[in-house]
């Protein structure tokens, strides 16, 4: 017989002999990009094989605010991503009340519409989307053009009645009996009570409007109104540019977000899972 | 009681406007925009101008073999990588397990744009690291951006990449709520691991599994960040061009709204299609 | 305060009706207690007087004003519930004060209130302790402090008890008893054990599949059931049980003979008419058994079980497949035989129909 310990090494050995090399490669690309932002551009196109920092970062940003405003971009962007969250998860959270909580004519309709609609595709409205917030409502390259569409998104709504039909109902009648009106035993017990939820909920609906791309394009596109990942994007595929600087703005999209990752790994986790498994 | 009806409605409405301007209009209006010739001012209806050409176009067949071709090489290989991730990561055996969690989910959180500058550059023919390391082994370069294949190869690398840790994270969250002891008892039948994974884990994650299918076929088929930016718009020569591509360079560079919004329509039925296909398929061989 | 009362009132959940007309009167000051076994409907009338559920058909009036169009909030009730339902994230002080707070109340009055509340319950020293910080029954004082810092005309109090441990719920259930008499305020009570009712009220409704089965003092119910259903729940262990048919109708009333042992004649004082030949039900409590020879006829039962609990015995005895329950006084009697004879009075029996509806 084999000795039980021994297996366990030779298994352990295995997991990690699997297991190190595809990290590796899975933080390739993220230590690259860090490195090349720290490169000057004559270092990235060496024929030398180069993997470890510079020195270069802060010439490299010079550079690349210099093609383009790319610090008025990171203020757009942070601005309309905490808006945006606010905003998503006020309505989301009030609409999930309503859905979990009340039972009023038009409910399993409004359900039945929000489940059935919510895997579409984002490309089947982009059309009528723009011509409705560029053309009818005259609102391209506007604040409220990044901000208000988007607040579609019905993941939030789906999430939060989830987290209020959980919640015991006696709570909410012991309430009703005391008197509470209606909205404050909203705002006093159901919202602090679903803190955790709305906590990855906000998570997800930040990182999705830091990252939103498509749309940010489409509908703001002038100089001085982008989003960062948009006046970066303008940036890539240009002739005379600096992949330097390219690579210090993908850094600063990256890093902060990367940065909460770490601390917040068990939040942005649990958002993905639940809201996947919804 | 009506009066708690009207504040469900009060609850709700704030939500309701915006996701009827927003979303439901528009799933409704995209559908009555294919149907109108946006060429001529003002737009005209008529039944076959998107439709027909749609048909019939075939820069929209090469967008639809793209497309396809991504999603079957790519939806299973980064599905059954993030399994094996998700399998992995779920060992007890593992040490530093917050490290490895780190380097497989710290993609999701990373942008399309700033993933797709990174994979440009180091793919890039010249001097691109990945060009380099492949000639420090003494393998000829490979042309990226100029040799369809190799665009192709390089678009499906960079979405595994990308995603593969986001599925990983569902079936791993899936893989915890198997309980323990279902494993013990394979253990004490002398059940080896390896058959523990096809035999027990394999069939009681198969939903699971499923819906990363069907989020990623949605994903695939709207594809359009990675071949806009990393293979320039589509390249070399329309080889990476996708169903999202095509539909931003007809909506959005040719201003062509009615048949972009047919090729939306296309976009979304396709995906529709192909998810149902794919659980009707997941429940036929339980 | 205030009485309430009810007539014919109705709920359904859409087509599914759950209280079929219910009518009853409850007097100021009354602990009324609504009992039934699990799912006939005891919370939603509860509920419904509350005005957490709306009322189908009928009316509810408290202190002679119809409340079916009153929010639950106008109808000067507070409510107990099983959970307890005290709101997790506050400190039970400011569960205490939180809905008059909201309401509006001065904070010297509520102030004035909540200490009111603590020195009933003898909370003092817990108040600035969130609930997860407590023990059950301490949880449940405090809900039922929340109730009593409303000042009420009507405390209604859902299963308050079920979740606590057999000691406190004795302990409890002696409070509750304890505050009614203290504040005299009208007590409405629901729960599925007939212990409770029997011990806590002025008044017990038996509820059943929605109907109400009898209203009445607790040993009224005890010593004169309406019905087969109310006497099998009334009384602890159940009343037995046994098949009998009619024999015939005389001047003293009717006498029938058990199925289980024909040769076992009984004539009991009923006057209802009755078919001979017809199937009836002899019930009798546990308790009401005689020694043998000492009652209007004896019967023999096989023992399977005997349960000694020190001052009594409990029986488990069967008598040609039927079973029954046998209270004993004299419990350190040997329990070698396996057979036992024992008297039946026919003054303690009952007389059940078919349908289950009590003759007289
Ligand atoms: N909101 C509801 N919707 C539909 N049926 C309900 C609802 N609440 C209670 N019921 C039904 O009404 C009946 C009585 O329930 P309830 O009053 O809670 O019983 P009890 O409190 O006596 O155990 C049960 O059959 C229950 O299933
Ligand atoms: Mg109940």
């Amino acid at each position: 017989m084999k000795s039980k310990s021994r297996t366990l090494m030779m298994q352990r050995l295995a997991l990690h002999a699997a297991l190190t090399p595809l990290a590796i490669i899975w933080l390739f690309p993220l230590w690259m990009m860090f490195v090349f932002s720290t490169m000057p551009d004559y270092g990235i196109f060496s024929p030398d094989i180069v993997l470890w920092p510079s020195t270069n970062f802060v010439e490299n940003f010079k550079n690349l605010q210099a093609d383009t405003n790319f610090l008025r971009a990171m203020f757009i962007s942070i601005t309309v991503a905490v808006i945006y969250t606010v905003l998503s998860v006020m309505l989301t959270s009030m609409a999930g009340w309503a859905l979990a909580r009340y039972r009023f004519a038009g409910r399993s309709m409004v359900i039945a519409i929000i489940l059935g609609t919510i895997t579409l595709p984002f490309a089947v409205v982009v059309i009528p989307q723009f011509i409705m917030v560029a053309r009818e409502f005259k609102l391209a390259n506007t604040w409220v053009a990044l901000i208000v569409p988007p607040l579609f998104n019905s993941l939030g709504v789906l999430f939060m009645r989830q987290s209020f039909s959980m919640m015991p109902t006696e709570l909410f009648d012991a309430a009703r009996v005391e008197g509470v009106k209606e909205w404050r035993i909203f705002l006093h017990i159901a919202l602090p009570l679903a803190r955790p939820t709305m906590a990855a909920l906000s998570i997800i609906l930040f990182l999705a409007s830091w990252n939103n791309y498509l749309w940010p394009l489409l509908i703001n596109s002038r100089p001085g109104m982008m989003t960062a990942p948009v006046a970066l994007g303008t940036l890539i595929g240009l002739t005379k540019v600096s992949w330097g600087g390219i690579m210090a703005g993908a850094v600063l999209l990256t890093a902060p977000i990367l940065f909460v990752f770490i601390f917040l790994q068990r939040h942005f986790i649990s958002g993905i899972a639940a809201g996947a498994i919804k | 009681m009506p009066l708690r009806n009207r504040i469900a409605y009060a609850f709700l409405a704030p939500y309701l406007l915006i996701f009827a301007t927003f979303w439901l209009w528009p799933i409704i209006n995209s559908f009555l925009i294919s149907f109108q010739n946006t060429r001529v001012n003002p737009w005209r209806f008529s039944l076959t101008v998107n439709w027909g050409r749609l048909v019939a176009d075939p820069a929209f067949y090469n967008a639809l073999y793209n497309t396809l071709i991504i999603l079957v090489i790519q939806v299973p290989v980064m599905i059954a990588l993030a399994t094996v991730m998700a399998v992995l990561l779920n060992s007890p055996l593992l040490k530093a397990r917050p490290l490895y969690r780190f380097a497989f989910f710290a993609p999701v959180v990373v942008g399309e744009v700033a993933y797709a500058a990174v994979f440009r550059l180091m793919f890039s023919i010249d001097f691109g690291i990945i060009n380099k390391l492949i000639g420090s082994v003494g393998l000829p370069p490979v042309s990226w951006f100029d040799n369809g294949t190799a665009a192709m190869a390089l678009v499906i690398i960079a979405v595994t990449w990308r995603w593969a840790g986001y599925n990983a994270i569902i079936i791993l969250a899936g893989l915890q709520s198997i309980p323990g002891d279902v494993y013990e008892a394979a253990t004490l039948d002398r059940v080896g691991k390896v058959q523990q994974f096809f035999h027990i884990t394999l069939p009681l994650l198969k939903p699971i599994i499923l819906f990363c299918v069907v989020l990623s076929v949605i994903g695939t088929m709207q594809l359009f960040t990675e071949p806009f930016l990393i293979t320039n718009r589509g390249g070399p020569g329309g080889a990476t061009e996708t169903l999202g591509l095509l539909l931003y360079r007809q909506g959005f560079t040719s201003l062509n709204f009615g048949y972009a919004s047919a090729i939306a329509y296309t976009i979304a039925a396709l995906a529709v299609a192909i998810s149902l296909l794919n659980l009707f398929i997941g429940r036929e061989a339980k | 305060m205030a009485g309430l009362t009810l007539t014919n009132v109705i709920k359904r959940f859409g087509a599914y009706e759950v209280v079929h007309g219910a009518n009853l009167e409850i007097a100021d000051g009354e602990f009324v207690v609504f009992v039934g076994p699990s799912g006939c409907g005891k919370s939603t009338l509860l509920r419904m007087i509350a005005g957490l559920e709306d009322v189908s058909e009928g009316t509810i009036e408290i202190g002679g004003i119809a409340v079916n169009d009153v929010e639950p909030s106008e109808r000067r009730i507070a409510m107990v519930f099983q959970s307890y339902a005290l709101y997790p994230h506050m400190t039970v002080r400011r569960n205490l004060s939180f809905g008059l707070q909201m309401n509006g109340n001065p904070k010297e009055d509520t102030e004035r209130r909540v200490a009111h509340a603590a020195n009933i319950l003898q909370i003092n020293e817990l108040m600035d302790r969130r609930p997860g910080q407590l023990s059950g029954g301490q949880r449940q004082r405090f809900a039922i402090g929340r109730a009593i810092v409303r000042e009420p005309q009507v405390f209604l109090f859902d299963e308050p008890l079920s979740n606590l441990d057999a000691e406190l719920r004795v302990q409890m259930r002696v409070e509750i008893s304890r505050l009614h008499k203290q504040l005299g305020t009208t007590m409405i009570y629901v729960t599925h054990d007939q212990t409770e009712a029997m011990t806590l009220a002025d008044k017990i409704v038996v509820l059943r599949a929605g109907r109400i089965e009898q209203v009445g003092a607790p040993l009224e119910l005890y010593d004169n059931p309406a019905n087969q259903f109310v006497a099998g729940f009334v009384g602890s262990p159940k009343m037995n049980f046994l098949k009998a048919r009619i024999e015939g109708k005389g001047a003293s009333g009717v006498t029938v003979s058990l199925r289980a042992d024909p040769r076992v004649k009984l004539t009991l004082p009923v006057s209802s008419a009755v078919a001979a030949g017809s199937q009836v039900m002899l019930g009798v409590r546990p308790e009401h058994f005689v020694n043998a020879g000492a009652g209007d006829t004896d019967l023999t039962v096989r023992i399977d079980v005997a349960e000694h609990l020190g001052h009594t015995s409990y029986v488990y005895a069967t008598i040609s497949d039927e079973p029954l329950i046998i209270e004993r006084p004299e419990s350190r009697h040997g329990g070698d035989s396996d057979s036992l004879t024992i008297g039946l009075s026919a003054a303690r029996c009952f007389l059940f129909d078919a349908e289950g509806s009590r003759l007289r």
